[in-house]
């Protein structure tokens, strides 16, 4: 039925399959026993080399040589390590050391592959090494984006006008992720953005803009708020709530007013977000309107609402104190609720 | 007449087990092919991760707030260890809500001595409905905690009950009992910046027993000498490093576990959250969030992400094992059954006409499939009806090439992630991949077929769960959870 041969050969696979995956499993723990004992030599002395180096400021070019003769791997992850402790003109020895070594160039190559691996890779580098190199700025709008979000990393080292301009840009990308990085390499930046990006929010709207605002909410400055008060007026809900959000944080008389309107958008989210920004600007003058919120239909306007009262402080809490004695138990329980929390909980 | 009984029957055992043989023969090659995917997505996820760095995310105002969701019951011994372990996770923005699901013992009174907790009014938005919540308090201390106690109404009615007072974007669904590992979260929220139409994540999950845990941390990991916790820590490997990673680049996923699982919680919450009368809840949720993407045109996308982490602590008695698989297989019975209308149904996408097909005959028969092998092959070579090549042959197949595959996904394993890297630690797993053929597999059919006999008799209980706990103090697990 089941012929010797069939069953020797399935037999034989089978114990070859086993016998070559299990020599395999151990080989490759006495390989990276071995490496890891090379590599960690290597290391060692590659990193003394490194430190001597970069703290004499003398290029030493049988240094240069013996770092250049260990396992790039190794040149990589010291080079980086090193990076991400010094700054200044230490930090520029380490870049002249690595430009030596050929650590950069081969990062500059890896950043033309058109594999977006090595690009991914290369960027990395360039990256942690804080390298002002254009080729990386090209990687802004490369095709794929965790290579677009990698090059938005590097970007927040580097504020100048191009790549900032390049980073607006890519505020509409498809993608979360690079969408992400750029938002957050924009806020890392700091406020040398502000201008450049108070006019884009000027000139924009969509998704780019609700990006963008998400930013401007952060740095709140004064310089967003005519885009805020633009943006507050549009039909789409998120960049109503974003501008809400916005305007909570720049402060002043017209976002107060603005907010008192957003009160009572027909959104509820606009609605929450507009209680929570006038509890950030402490601002007691609308605590009538704020208590109105308590017996706002939606649970989360309701809860912002009464945690706006509680940042205003005295006059607030009698607001809510007097909701409690309503005849609203919608009110009557969240303003309860609020009250109740501990300071660490209601902020 | 007799003898041409004796022949019919012959005929018929030798023709139902080439059938049994040849759906082991179908299994392995799937099993081939999901390996080979596997090796693919892995190598491409390394080089995704290789340098990454995740300050960014760290220092980041913008990343999305996760809630951790713990739901815990008469967890007073560890609950303490657990939830400092949880606040001190490596994550920019994050919100931990403990759900006391009516512990008999102190765990209530644990958390608020231990974390100044502070009594608030209980009430909040309820969406879905759950049991009544008993308490709500928040800490003096900890911004980021909320204690709720509620009445007993088992994991899910627990979780349901944390989704509702969750302010998180993302929601991450656990044991009170699971070690996350400190940056477990942070590599668990990529697939989230990485696409908008991902509604869950997993990660994987590993077995922490004979391993040295610390205040809640996992600080040398070993490979557990319990030849029980030895083999499901081998099983583990298998099923995360091949089996999820695989069905991740054929985006067929449809498994999150239980212990650790990242949603997006408006997602959850508008499918309806967990459902209360099923122990496979966690799978339910998942396909019910695929099928209704499908039905809704919504985002529907279950990621796996290797690299992150969580230890789980694993039976080490077989009656408790038992009692688990039974569970699981039980869960898995009753979710295929609630979503059967998508079997071979295209307008379901591959989830339909693949992945259900997958769990129906691979996952859910195949202990029906391995019981009439072994038993109809033992009628036949006891009556001289099989012939011992017959035997072997199947054997091998049954067997042999699944401990192939996983000494191969242990070889995956070693040059990934080689979170065991003593010499003693891969002869044990080596022994354990070996071991498991003889009795271990065999007793899992059976508690697997036990499981389903359950499922069809209507039973939906958990039974008791004992556990050794991380703490000098053994933890016992009752009831509901």
């Amino acid at each position: 039925m089941i012929s010797q041969r069939i069953l020797d050969l399935v037999m034989l696979t089978e114990i070859a399959l086993i016998a070559l995956a299990v020599s395999l499993y151990f080989l490759h723990g006495v390989w990276l026993l071995l490496n890891q004992r090379r590599i960690t030599a290597a290391t060692d002395s590659a990193r003394e080399t490194l430190v001597r180096l970069v703290n004499t400021g003398v290029v030493d070019t049988e240094q240069v040589k013996s770092l250049g003769k260990i396992p790039r791997g190794v040149q990589v992850t010291i080079f980086l390590e090193a990076s991400r402790n010094l700054s200044g003109a230490a930090k520029e020895r380490l870049r002249f050391v690595a430009q030596q070594v050929g650590v950069l160039d081969r990062a500059r190559k890896l950043c033309e592959s058109r594999w977006w691996t090595r690009r991914l890779r290369g960027a990395r580098i360039l990256s942690r090494m804080d390298i002002p190199d254009p080729l990386v700025l090209e990687l802004l709008r490369d095709r794929n984006p965790a290579v677009r979000a990698q090059a938005a990393e590097w970007a927040s080292a580097q504020p100048s006008v191009p790549v900032i301009t390049a980073m607006l840009r890519l505020l509409a990308d498809p993608t979360t992720q690079a969408r992400f990085a750029v938002q957050t390499a924009l806020l890392r930046m700091g406020a040398v953005v502000a201008g450049p990006l108070a006019t884009f929010l000027e000139r924009n709207s969509g998704r780019a803009a609700e990006a963008g605002l998400r930013v401007a909410e952060s740095l709140a400055e004064p310089r967003f708020e005519a885009a805020a008060l633009r943006l507050s007026r549009t039909d789409d809900v998120a960049i109503r709530t974003a501008s809400a959000k916005l305007l909570g944080g720049i402060g002043g008389a017209p976002a107060a007013e603005r907010l008192v309107e957003l009160l009572s958008d027909g959104a509820p989210e606009v609605r929450a977000a507009a209680a929570q920004s006038l509890g950030r600007m402490h601002h007691w003058q609308s605590g009538s309107m704020l208590a109105q919120g308590l017996k706002d239909p939606t649970w989360r306007v309701r809860r912002q609402s009464a945690l706006a009262l509680r940042a205003l402080g005295a006059p607030g809490a009698l607001f809510l104190r007097r909701a409690m004695k309503g005849d609203d138990r919608f009110a009557v329980d969240m303003a309860q609720q609020i009250l109740e929390l501990p300071a660490a909980a209601a902020g | 007449m007799s003898d041409l009984i004796q022949a019919a029957l012959g005929r018929m055992l030798v023709a139902g087990e080439f059938i049994v043989l040849l759906y082991f023969v179908g299994v392995n090659l799937w099993y081939l092919a999901l390996l080979v995917s596997s090796m693919l997505e892995l190598r491409r996820h390394m080089l995704l991760i290789s340098g990454e760095s995740r300050h960014l995310l760290l220092s980041s105002t913008l990343s999305p707030t996760i809630s951790i969701l713990a739901p815990a019951f008469n967890e007073a011994a560890s609950i303490e260890t657990s939830l400092r372990a949880l606040l001190a996770l490596q994550y920019p923005s994050l919100e931990v809500i403990v759900i006391s699901d009516g512990s008999k013992d102190r765990t209530v009174e644990v958390l608020v001595e231990r974390f100044d907790l502070v009594p608030v009014k209980p009430i909040y938005e309820q969406r879905i409905k759950t049991k009544p919540v008993r308490s709500l308090y928040r800490s003096s201390t900890y911004p980021s905690l909320v204690v709720v106690d509620k009445e007993n109404g088992g994991k899910a009615d627990a979780l349901n009950v944390g989704l509702s007072f969750a302010r998180g974007e993302l929601v991450c669904a656990m044991d009170a009992d699971t070690l996350i590992e400190a940056d477990g979260l942070q590599r668990m929220v990529r697939p989230f910046l990485l696409a908008t139409d991902v509604v869950a994540a997993g990660g994987t999950i590993r077995v922490v027993n004979g391993s040295d845990v610390k205040f809640g941390r996992v600080v040398r990991t070993e490979v557990p000498t319990n030849p029980l916790a030895g083999i499901q820590a081998v099983e583990y490997l298998r099923a995360f490093l091949f089996g999820r990673l695989g069905w991740n680049r054929l985006g067929g996923n449809i498994i999150v576990s239980g212990a650790f699982g990242l949603f997006h919680r408006e997602a959850v919450l508008s499918a309806g959250g967990y459902l209360h009368d099923t122990v496979g809840e966690d799978m339910e949720l998942v396909l019910r969030l695929k099928r209704l993407s499908y039905e809704r045109g919504g985002p529907g996308r279950v990621a796996f992400v290797p690299d992150s982490v969580a230890w789980t602590e694993v039976p080490e008695s077989a009656k408790i094992l038992g009692r688990q698989r039974d569970r699981w297989h039980r869960g898995l019975a009753d979710v295929l059954w609630r979503h059967r209308q998508m079997l071979f149904n295209p307008r379901y996408g591959i989830t339909g006409v693949f992945v259900y097909p997958y769990y129906l005959l691979v996952e859910l028969l195949a202990p029906f499939f391995e019981a009439v092998g072994l038993t109809t092959l033992g009628i036949g070579l006891a009556l001289g009806l099989a012939d011992w090549r017959f035997a072997a042959l199947f054997y091998l197949s049954a067997y042999g090439l699944g401990t192939a595959l996983t000494a191969v996904t242990l070889i995956i394993e070693d040059v990934s992630f080689h979170r065991y890297d003593t010499f003693r630690d891969r002869g044990l797993l080596f022994c354990w991949a070996l071991v498991e053929n003889l009795g271990y597999r065999q007793l899992t059919v059976y508690w697997r077929l036990r499981g389903v006999w359950k499922f069809l008799r209507g039973r939906k209980d958990w039974g008791a769960m004992e556990r050794k706990g991380f703490s000098a103090i053994p933890v016992v697990r009752t009831g509901a959870l």
